[in-house]
């Protein structure tokens, strides 16, 4: 039975189902927040999780990954922001119940209650402390550092992973050009990170656990920090084998594994398949296409938008702030639109300038 | 209202998590320390100190058994008796003492005045000196008072002298009283001499408190006990690719007892080295603090766990016992893990270069061997193997010598033809057997047969003109020294050239006839010589040898190839370099015969067969396997294992590859052309596992030259010797360095076996081998093996002759000194040619009456032939230069029987019969017959 459980995993497994698996249930946790907070829905999915890595573990090739002590902080994070999320999803909910009805928040009502900093919050710190040194020891004991032995010029790992906080860059440059995925989406966060106070000024709802108020706002957090960023680390940590290549959770990592790549640039598309004239040589005329595209993709939503359903946003935020919310916006949306048009079109990229070492 | 709890939260709850967390935190601190303090190799320590200490106990008790109790005893009573005399003494011996104090004081006294004394003197004196220069009036002053003071001084010396004297006897009488018990003393120590060092050694390794403490956690920074021991080898390195880094080999950490006499039936890892004298013992060639450890045996010298250092297991059951008592498992990213132990001399080729035979180690001699024999290096290009030759005999004349028919039945399978043939099995194997791929097989034999009589060069056969007699063919053969590289069917023992059963279903007579008269004509390359047959001879012998059919083989039916395959696979080729259209054309344009000679030209060009045998087009093609150069580092991840469940070692991929070379493409779907294309040379085990050591002996480690074993220049020309007596197998008919002459098991008589060649460089002059060589004459007449005539080059004989004359410590001469001896030394000496009637087996005639054994060579020769030293050195006794010689020793223990020749001086009558010999012409030898 286990056996079947595997091979089922194994199968349903792929980039698409589990990107798309992720999707779904993010979405349903920030559309419906009141179930997804709750105490059982919780709790089912933690005993899920926990039932599926028990079983796993069982499984030689799913425990070499996962138990290897490069990795298990990786899972330990997941868990851990899991965890997090959920408090504050819960939290906010139950702080948005308490405004409707109109009493305090919780923090409101914890506002008055204080403490003496010495002793009482220095103890609590301490023997906090206490249990994270223990934490911290009994880590060492059990989890040895993989010292391996010198490396040889000559023999590259294979796989070759990044870093951890660099596996989402390292999951993108499967969709994208190594200019986009690895300069200019990271400027990208970088910069957005920075901008976050100038663009999102809205004064309500600080200092307390909120949802309704910053509906918006907190959708798109975690809209870039788990499908974005945790997301991609995950797969990029569990689920690429030697190659790149992608493997399911119980698949054995075979650096024989050969998969048939066949991605087609958009340029191609139109000009080839579509309209069967051939391939342009300027590359200004092959890629129009695609540069009308990507055009059109930053200029008409935002604008057509701000006309119609989003008027109020674009009077209250003006000019700058707006198209700079939909800038970036875009941008972070741009990753599933291409990740999708790749699972289902085979498209490669969609404007393509070798000549430059630019693609998109 | 209650009053509000100030902290919020209780308190107490809190006290006993911060409770729980320090003692949980206490534990784990402890295990930490605990872990860290715990290390594999000082298990092992403690278990051999404890191994240590019981031997030392046994030898212990040992040596109080073998103790002479008795004595003992006696000498303690008397200790004891004189201890209790002397304290009847004891009055005299203080006062003694008292008086040697008191006499030490005056002696310091006395010592004291002589210096003070001694000042004055040299003062007065040096004042004298000044004012006697001045001339001033002090002068006398002063010449008075160093008068005066000169006596004083004399006296206080006596005074000191006689105070030591004094104080000296009054010692002496002291010590006196005391000699008798010291002298006990020194006598009980003397006996219990042994037993005292094995209790102080015991003392010293036996654990105790204060060693215990020394070794505690966290102490154990101060002085411990057990501690890392490591051999930092000054001169060898480690590669880790970007780095060499200097050896640093911990393995006696654990391997405690490696060095010492004493461990042999010690477990493991305590044991003694085996061959203490030959490696790790201090006064052996590969001495432990100059060579370390993992150079010979690989592995990881720096690390102390026995995971980590990369034991290797000898076979399964070991590593099955591994995984269960230590938790082992193969290192995975260690390049260089150690060598199984069965294949440890693999390391001797990394200092002991550029020789054949590697002193001691058996193992890899014999791989290398095999490998030559096999011709391995004729695909296999190996960096320092470039002189082997080919192994096959060569084919650019194939059309005089081979049928078609023959050619293609040889190809399906040599063994049918001659179980002992030497070429290995190349179609219909493993990989090859499915119906389809059978057929594309027959028609690439038949493409190699008619490419190889089509390129045939022309070449004239002598034609045999005599009938032939095939029985004396058959004596001649097994007599006159074939059988010292052949062997017939099962009758022989050397195999170092082609077994000759069969050979009646396989060639002409004229093609033997010609080869046998020279076979250079035929092959200018090959290694067998002629011997000078005459064609009556070489008649007869080609009759007997066609004699040698192999019916059964004849009978057998194969397999024609079918047109289609042929055509098919000359397209596939084609089509290498045309489009499918062209391709067609291009097969239209040849005949069944040029398609079958096209298709043969593309199989030998794939398969590779050039490696062996030199065919017509491919004398400068070059070879198909992979290089071998640095094989035996070579990364375990770049060796194909296909679908096999063998272990992921390198050696046991080299033995299986052996064993069954397209085992790898088992279950791998593939082009008939794209197979592996080693053929299977059925080597048994033992061959397959010699051959496993040579392939793991082949690594480009560094070694700087000062580790290496370098040879001299007189080493390197035995070197170049040792290679072309291995090429032309002298050993085949000759004892040479130890080996070899092993046709003497094939004679009734071991008188008629070649001479050994020992020691020839000291008996034979350097123009004579010379010119034996090159042309050989009669020396002993009554052997019917002859001396071949090898046709050597220059070169060759001067390589030769130098490794001969130096491997006998000779300086190389070709002039030679003669020397002119007195008449009346060579009276002497033909008088004791005479009396010990030396004609009587150094017979000059062809007919002699003795048997084989007792003959011996004609001594007119020794003019040319024999040295002067060797000659007189071979009188003084024959059985040091040639042991079991049947020339007796004329000068038993250096003394002669003829007393009355030269004052009866054996030395002397050594020299006048090698002076008379060296003037011993025919003439002389027939004057001395008339008489």
């Amino acid at each position: 039975m286990i056996e079947g459980f595997k091979h089922l995993v194994n199968s349903v497994s792929s980039p698409v189902t589990v990107f798309t698996g992720a999707l779904i249930v993010l979405s349903l946790m920030v559309f419906f927040p009141k179930q997804a907070t709750n105490k059982w829905v919780a709790g089912g999915l933690l005993a899920f999780a926990l039932i599926f890595f028990g079983i796993g573990l069982t499984d030689e090739n799913f425990k070499k990954i996962v138990a290897a002590p490069d990795n298990v902080p990786i899972v330990a994070m997941i868990f851990i922001f899991g965890y997090f999320t959920w408090y504050a999803l819960w939290k906010g909910v139950r702080n948005d119940e308490r405004i409707a009805k109109g009493e305090p928040t919780l923090e409101g009502l914890e506002t008055n209650e204080k403490v003496l900093v010495f002793p009482y919050l220095i103890f609590i710190e301490f023997v906090v402390a206490l249990f994270y040194a223990i934490g911290l020891v009994v880590w060492s004991l059990l989890l040895k550092a993989p010292l391996e032995e010198p490396a040889n010029p000559t023999i590259s790992p294979n796989p070759s992973k990044a870093p951890w906080y660099f596996l989402g860059l390292q999951e993108m440059l499967v969709y994208f050009d190594p200019w986009i995925a690895g300069v200019l989406l990271p400027t990208f966060i970088i910069l957005g990170l920075c901008a976050i106070p100038y663009i999102d000024t809205e004064p309500k709802a600080s200092g307390y656990y909120c949802y309704k108020q910053r509906k918006f706002q907190i959708i798109i957090f975690l809209y870039g920090f788990w499908i974005l960023w945790m997301l991609l680390i995950f797969m990029g940590t569990f689920m690429r084998g030697p190659n790149w290549n992608f493997f399911a959770p119980f698949e054995p990592w075979d650096v024989h594994k050969v998969v048939p790549l066949l991605n087609v640039n958009l340029s191609e598309f139109v000009f080839v398949k579509w309209l069967g004239w051939g391939l342009p040589k300027a590359w200004f005329i092959r890629e129009l296409p695609g540069i009308l595209l990507v055009i059109f993709y930053y200029v008409a939503p935002p604008a057509l938008l701000a006309k119609t359903v989003l008027k109020k946003h674009y009077e209250r935020l003006g000019v700058v702030q707006y198209n700079m919310y939909a800038v970036l916006l875009l941008t972070m949306l741009a990753l599933p639109i291409k990740m999708y048009l790749r699972w289902g079109f085979n498209l490669k990229y969609i404007v393509a300038i070798p000549e430059f070492f630019f693609n998109i | 209202m209650a009053k509000p709890n100030p902290s919020l939260y209780s308190v107490e709850k809190t006290f006993i998590w911060f409770g729980v967390a320090s003692i949980v935190l206490t534990v784990s601190l402890v295990l930490m320390v605990g872990q860290d303090y715990a290390r594999e190799w000082k298990n092992w320590q403690r278990k051999f100190v404890r191994l240590k200490v019981e031997k030392t106990q046994a030898e212990l008790k040992a040596a109080e058994e073998q103790l002479d109790q008795e004595k003992l005893k006696s000498l303690r009573e008397e200790y004891e008796k004189t201890k209790k005399d002397f304290k009847a003494k004891k009055p005299e011996y203080r006062k003694l003492q008292k008086e040697t104090h008191r006499l030490e004081v005056e002696l310091v006294k006395a010592r004291a005045l002589q210096n003070d004394l001694k000042q004055y003197y040299d003062s007065y004196r040096y004042f004298l000196e000044e004012y006697q220069e001045e001339k001033e009036p002090q002068a006398a002053e002063y010449k008075k008072k160093l008068e005066e003071i000169a006596p004083q001084l004399e006296a206080s010396q006596l005074a000191v002298e006689k105070i030591e004297k004094q104080k000296e006897e009054k010692e002496a009488q002291a010590n006196e009283l005391l000699a008798r018990e010291e002298e006990l003393q020194k006598e009980t120590d003397r006996l219990t001499r042994d037993i005292q060092q094995l209790e102080r050694a015991l003392g010293q390794i036996k654990p105790d408190l204060v060693k215990a403490l020394l070794n505690a956690p966290m102490l154990d920074f101060l002085r411990p006990t057990l501690q890392i021991q490591q051999v930092v080898v000054e001169d060898l390195y480690d590669d880790f690719h970007f780095a060499k880094v200097q050896k640093v080999d911990r393995c006696t950490t654990c391997h405690l007892g490696i060095d010492q006499k004493g461990f042999e039936d010690a477990p493991q890892p305590f044991r003694t080295h085996p061959k203490l004298e030959l490696f790790v013992g201090s006064d052996s060639p590969h001495a432990l603090e100059k060579f370390g450890c993992t150079v010979c045996h690989g592995g990881n010298g720096h690390s102390l766990s026995f995971k980590d250092t990369a034991h290797t297991p000898q076979n399964e059951e070991q590593e099955k016992t591994w995984e269960k008592k230590y938790h082992w498992h193969p290192l995975e990213k260690w390049a260089l893990k150690m060598l199984p132990l069965n294949h440890a001399e693999a390391s001797c080729a990394k200092c002991h270069r550029g020789v054949l035979d590697i002193p001691q180690a058996e193992k890899l001699n014999e791989g290398r061997r095999i490998a030559v024999e096999f011709g391995c290096t004729g695909c296999h290009k190996i960096e320092g193997f470039e002189r082997a030759w080919k192994v096959g005999p060569n084919l650019e004349h194939a059309e005089s010598k081979l049928t078609k028919e023959w050619i293609v039945r040889w190809l399906q399978d040599p063994k049918a033809f001659r179980p002992a043939a030497r070429m290995p099995k190349i179609f219909h194997l493993s990989n090859t057997s499915s119906p389809e791929e059978k057929e594309k097989s027959f028609a690439a034999i038949e493409g190699v047969a008619s490419y190889l009589l089509h390129h045939s060069k022309p070449f004239e056969l002598t034609k045999v003109s005599e009938k032939g007699d095939p029985k004396e063919g058959e004596r001649l053969v097994k007599e006159i020294g074939c059988l010292g590289c052949h062997s017939i069917g099962d009758f022989g023992v050397n195999h170092f050239a082609p077994n000759l059963s069969g050979l009646g279903s396989k060639t002409t007579a004229d093609w033997i006839y010609t080869w046998l008269k020279n076979p250079k004509h035929y092959n200018p390359e090959t290694q067998m010589p002629h011997l000078r047959l005459s064609n009556e001879e070489a008649a007869d012998i080609t009759r007997y040898l066609l004699t040698l059919k192999n019916e059964e083989w004849e009978k057998t039916v194969v397999s024609r190839a079918k047109p289609e395959v042929v055509d098919d696979m000359v397209l596939h080729f084609l089509r290498g370099k045309l489009r499918r259209e062209e391709a067609q054309a291009e097969l239209q344009k040849m005949d069944g015969e040029a398609r079958l000679v096209y298709l043969g030209e593309k199989v030998i060009g794939n398969q590779g067969c050039f490696a062996c045998h030199r065919i017509e087009g491919f004398q400068e093609a070059k070879p198909v396997g992979t290089e071998l150069t640095n094989e035996g580092a070579k990364e375990v991840e770049r060796l194909d294992f296909g679908f096999t469940e063998i272990e992921r070692t390198r050696h046991a991929w080299f033995f299986q590859k052996l064993k069954e070379p397209r085992i790898f493409d088992h279950g791998r779907i593939r082009d008939y052309f794209e197979k592996l294309r080693m053929p299977q040379f059925d080597f048994t085990d033992e061959q397959a596992e010699r051959l496993t050591t040579f392939l793991l002996s082949l690594t480009e480690d560094f070694v700087p030259l000062e580790m290496q074993k370098q040879l001299n220049l007189k080493e390197q020309e035995i070197e170049a010797g040792h290679w072309l007596v291995a090429k032309l197998n002298c050993q085949g008919c000759h004892l040479l360095e130890g080996t070899g002459g092993r046709v003497k098991e094939l004679l009734q008589d071991p008188g008629l076996a070649p001479p050994p060649l020992d020691g020839e460089g000291a008996k034979v002059h350097e123009g004579w081998l010379y010119q034996f060589l090159k042309s050989p004459t009669e020396i002993r007449p009554w052997l019917k093996y002859r001396m071949p005539t090898f046709d050597f080059t220059n070169e060759e004989l001067k390589t030769i002759v130098d490794y001969f004359h130096n491997a006998a410590k000779q300086e190389i001469v070709y002039d030679r000194v003669e020397k002119k001896p007195s008449s009346e030394t060579i009276q002497a000496g033909k008088k004791l040619f005479e009396m010990f009637q030396c004609i009587k087996c150094h017979q000059p005639s062809e007919a002699p009456a003795l048997g084989a054994s007792f003959l011996a060579p004609d001594l007119t020769l020794s003019r040319e032939r024999l040295k002067s030293q060797w000659i007189a050195d071979w009188l003084k006794d024959p059985q040091t230069i040639q042991a079991g010689t049947m020339m007796p020793s004329f000068f038993p223990e250096g003394q002669s029987p003829a007393k009355d020749i030269l004052e009866g001086d054996a030395s002397k009558q050594i020299e006048a019969i090698r002076d008379y010999l060296l003037q011993y012409t025919p003439q002389e030898a027939a004057s001395l017959g008339k008489k």
